[in-house]
């Protein structure tokens, strides 16, 4: 029994206009995903070998490159979209990791100051999810070998994971948790870095027994050694 | 066309609903415990699958979104009216829409295949034929006009 054909046939018309209109979005859905490249797993990067080679060996805890024992701690506080960033990790700073914190002189500390964009705070979150696994120099590494023009979107989800896991994070779920939950995490490292007087990237301080110095931005490798020598023989009994 | 009886369909949709609650609640279990949902012949498909970013939605594991679904589904099988019919009908057809996304994510993004997704999809697609031929059956008949599942 039809008890009103007119409702019938306006619910069967709108029930086929939402089957058309979801066929278009899967459609859509399908063609923006197929367009914006391979999978996490396929992203192309560079550098994997160096940065397994440059860090091998070295302990890490969360962002802390080397021997807790260390008399010395170099802080580095950086943007993960910044260029000059990517150019210390490349070249200022391997002489140093293959040196004195090799060697137990130094202990290397990575901390978000975030002041490029919002890009900036999901990949600082990445890096510090890593830093959870004990990976977290290696995908800082890997992330700057890999990075990309500043807010250009590069930044993604899928970006992200391709470099955890090239960077050897092994729980992936885990670090997808963490990375989420460590946002405000990033922000409030930003905001102290503020407060103790950094805005550009990368600056670099010191901290010894005798307390923490800001050294600003040394434009060399052995600027930054003669630096971390200096802090050392101070901190000297 | 003789279509089965609005009853008939209406305990369908029910167990099938109540089946892909089971599977979807089994996976954000799965992996709200640190686990990713057993693959049943071993590959490890389930786990690459749960550790791919497109596990999530805005944060959400997308098996929850999956369970609230469902959920709205077997809701929708108490009721003999056309808001029940259509709504069964427009979640059943998102759900499906979304089901074929997913599949393609992981046959050509994550390239591994979930045993647990693909299960989910089979039975939302059921659905949405139970759901699309009780609609197509029954749209404009009062309520309490056909049989109470």
């Amino acid at each position: 029994m039809r008890a009103d054909p007119e409702r019938r046939a306006r619910l069967l018309q709108m029930a086929a206009g939402a089957g058309f209109l979801a066929l278009a979005i899967v459609l859509v859905l399908i063609v923006v995903n197929a367009s914006s490249g391979g999978s996490g797993g396929d992203t192309k990067l560079e550098g994997v070998v160096e940065v397994d080679r440059l860090l091998e060996g070295i302990p890490q805890q969360q962002l802390v490159l080397g021997e807790t024992e260390a008399p010395v701690e170099l802080f580095e506080y950086g943007d993960l979209q910044c260029p000059v960033c990517k150019g210390y990790a490349e070249e200022i700073l391997p002489p140093i990791i293959e040196g004195m914190v090799r060697q137990g002189k130094v202990k290397l500390a990575f901390r978000n100051l975030t002041i490029i964009g919002e890009e900036s705070v999901a990949a600082g979150a990445a890096v510090l999810a890593a830093g959870e696994q004990g990976r977290g120099w290696n995908y800082l590494e890997l992330f700057y070998r890999n990075q990309g023009q500043e807010n250009s979107g590069y930044v993604d989800d899928q970006f992200l994971e391709a470099i955890a896991k090239r960077a050897g994070v092994e729980n992936l779920a885990e670090w997808n948790r963490d990375r989420r939950a460590l946002i405000p995490q990033v922000e409030a490292d930003t905001e102290e870095a503020r407060r103790l007087g950094y805005d550009a990237t990368p600056s670099f301080a010191i901290n010894t027994i005798k307390g923490f110095e800001s050294i600003g931005t040394p434009q060399t490798t052995g600027a930054l050694e003669d630096a971390i020598s200096e802090a050392a023989a101070r901190a000297a009994p | 066309m003789n279509l089965p009886d609005e009853g008939i369909l209406r305990r369908l949709i029910a167990f099938f609903a109540a089946l892909g609650i089971g599977i979807a609640a089994y996976i954000a279990i799965a992996e709200a415990g640190g686990d990713a949902p057993a693959c049943i012949v071993g590959s490890g498909g389930c786990k690459t699958v749960a550790e791919s970013s497109y596990s999530h939605l805005a944060g959400v594991n997308i098996a929850v979104f999956g369970v609230v679904g469902y959920a709205l589904l077997l809701a929708s099988s108490f009721f003999a009216n056309d808001a029940a019919r259509f709504g069964g009908f427009l979640i059943s057809l998102s759900g499906f829409g979304y089901s074929v996304f997913l599949t393609y994510l992981e046959i050509f993004k994550i390239e591994a295949i979930c045993q647990w997704c693909v299960g989910s999809a089979i039975v939302m697609t059921i659905l949405l034929l139970l759901n699309a031929t009780r609609l197509i059956g029954y749209a404009g008949e009062e309520e309490g006009l056909s049989r109470a599942g």
